[in-house]
């Protein structure tokens, strides 16, 4: 679903970010990228999500190579992913229905059809009796959980989340992580880029381990990983 | 179709929405372009009105034919055969010399000093005089008619007496480029004040434009609603210039049929000038398109996603 081969990445005026990264992840799972601040974990998301392209090295989503895309391709690709941030990037002029809709309308769906999904969706995520309520008055979980309502509205096949439990404390995060969970078991990809242990709970995991851009991989428990 | 239709229904509801929401600036955007829009139209009312009335003047124009003082009876009637036989002439009639003193010694008992001095004439300085009128109103072919009845012999003079009319006329043609050139330059304000008002909205939604390209919205998803907002703002301020225009015409019609009735003509402005308040908002609409595009294109340029 998902393929690096041998891509590095260089933002202008810096060293290289990315160096040499070949991965490959596959439809229904579910990965975490892991890895200091400035260890390359939100440049390796945003690749995956094609709002950068490589400096070298071909980066293939669903088949597609990235690079090679044209502009106006690129927004019919990104429309296969959920994207969850950390700073959650909601839409403080609107109520939360508004909010989640939004994907539906940009991919052209409206009317009963498209509540009908907003409240799905919401619903999902805790949040259905909250619809009209402006987001600035929910609290900071509550507003991520929001934020994953929006990404997954539109039924990606793709969910990629970066740091989505890094402002919150431990109990939200873990309704966080029970909700991508959820959303996984159900055959849902998703890539979560993350810097604590708890989120990962004691599953096992596909770990991508990033130190200074370059990528090691281990299948990890949250005991392997605290020590 | 039904996907774009909505689309667009959709971007149409959420302009409304904001417009409504911050009515009185919306309201100030639009009392510019309408006051931008009035000037030049006013102007062209003027002048298109005023080339109307001298048009309507030139049409009752004559001819007078001043023949020389010593033209004998036999000129008179050579000449007379002569217009008769004139193709280009609708009607005249002929002002004997003992006529033509006559009448202005009788209109002259009206004023005592002008009686005095025709009275201190003596003999009669008029000439015999033919006035025509001919069939066209078109000024040149007056003005060929008049130099060929001018060459005619046995005529001393022959007069056409819209001279002034056709010079105002030639005059209001000037004008009606000016008003080309007004308008071209208030077009260009109206772009950047569109553009500007346009460009602020922009940076007050970035973070909906940021999301919405991280959602996967194409750029013409992300354009249609500020083009929406431009084009309203264009319409809106359209209406509210034909409004301001309808007003002030109504006021100017009360003095002017004033005016005219003390020259017994039932001159008015016309109120309802149908093709230009088309042009008045299509013209808006056209530039507040124009003006949003440009500075669309612009911000979506430069707001970069990290």
């Amino acid at each position: 679903m998902i393929q690096f081969d041998q891509v590095t990445k260089r933002y202008p005026g810096s060293d290289e970010v990315l160096k040499n990264v070949s991965l490959n992840i596959d439809a229904g799972e579910f990965v975490f990228v892991t890895g200091h601040s400035g260890a390359g974990k939100s440049t390796l998301l945003k690749l995956i999500a094609a709002t950068e392209r490589p400096t070298s090295g071909t980066v293939l989503i669903a088949n597609q190579n990235v690079s090679q895309l044209k502009a106006s391709a690129i927004p019919f690709l990104r429309r296969r992913f959920g994207l969850i941030f950390q700073d959650h990037k909601l839409l403080y002029d609107r109520n939360c229905f508004e909010n989640v809709i939004l994907p539906l309308r940009i991919n052209g769906i409206f009317g009963q059809e498209a509540a009908k999904r907003v409240r799905a969706a919401l619903d999902k995520v805790g949040l259905l009796h909250k619809e009209k309520a402006m987001p600035i008055t929910l609290s900071g979980g509550e507003q991520q959980r929001l934020a994953i309502a929006r990404a997954v509205v539109s039924r990606p096949s793709i969910l990629i989340a970066d740091e989505p439990t890094g402002n919150l404390d431990a109990s939200y995060a873990a309704d966080i992580m029970a909700i991508f969970y959820a959303f996984n078991q159900v055959g849902v990809t998703v890539i979560m880029a993350t810097h604590d242990a708890l989120g990962m709970s004691a599953r096992q995991n596909r770990v991508l381990h990033l130190n200074q851009g370059k990528l090691s991989e281990n299948i990890s428990t949250a005991e392997s990983f605290a020590s | 179709m039904s996907n774009w239709l909505n689309h667009q229904l959709q971007a149409i509801r959420l302009v409304l929405a904001r417009m409504q929401d911050n009515f009185l600036s919306s309201f100030m955007i639009c009392l510019v372009i309408g006051v931008a829009m009035c000037l030049p139209s006013l102007f062209y009312l003027g002048v298109d009105n005023l080339s109307k009335l001298t048009d309507h003047m030139q049409n009752e124009t004559e001819i007078s034919l001043f023949l020389k003082l010593d033209a004998s009876k036999s000129t008179v009637s050579e000449i007379d055969a002569l217009l008769a036989n004139n193709a280009a002439i609708k009607q005249y009639h002929f002002v004997g010399k003992d006529e033509a003193w006559e009448q202005l010694q009788a209109r002259s008992k009206e004023s005592n000093e002008v009686g005095d001095v025709i009275n201190q004439l003596g003999k009669n300085p008029l000439p015999d005089a033919f006035f025509i009128q001919a069939k066209s109103s078109d000024p040149e072919t007056l003005e060929a008619l008049r130099s060929e009845l001018q060459n005619t012999p046995g005529v001393e003079q022959a007069l056409l007496n819209t001279e002034w009319a056709k010079r105002l006329s030639t005059l209001l043609s000037l004008s009606k480029k000016l008003i080309f050139f007004v308008a071209s330059l208030l077009a260009v304000v109206l772009l950047v004040i569109i553009g500007n008002t346009v460009r602020m909205q922009i940076l007050t939604q970035k973070d909906e434009i940021e999301v919405s390209y991280l959602i996967g919205a194409t750029r013409s998803f992300i354009r249609t609603p500020f083009l929406y907002a431009g084009m309203l703002y264009g319409f809106f301020g359209g209406i509210l210039a034909i409004l301001m225009i309808t007003g002030m015409i109504q006021t100017f019609n009360y003095s002017v049929s004033q005016i005219s009735h003390l020259y017994s003509s039932d001159f008015s402005l016309n109120l309802l000038n149908g093709k230009l308040y088309l042009s008045v908002i299509v013209s808006a609409v056209v530039i507040g398109w124009v003006g949003s595009y440009i500075a669309v294109t612009r911000a979506i340029a430069s707001i970069k996603i990290h």
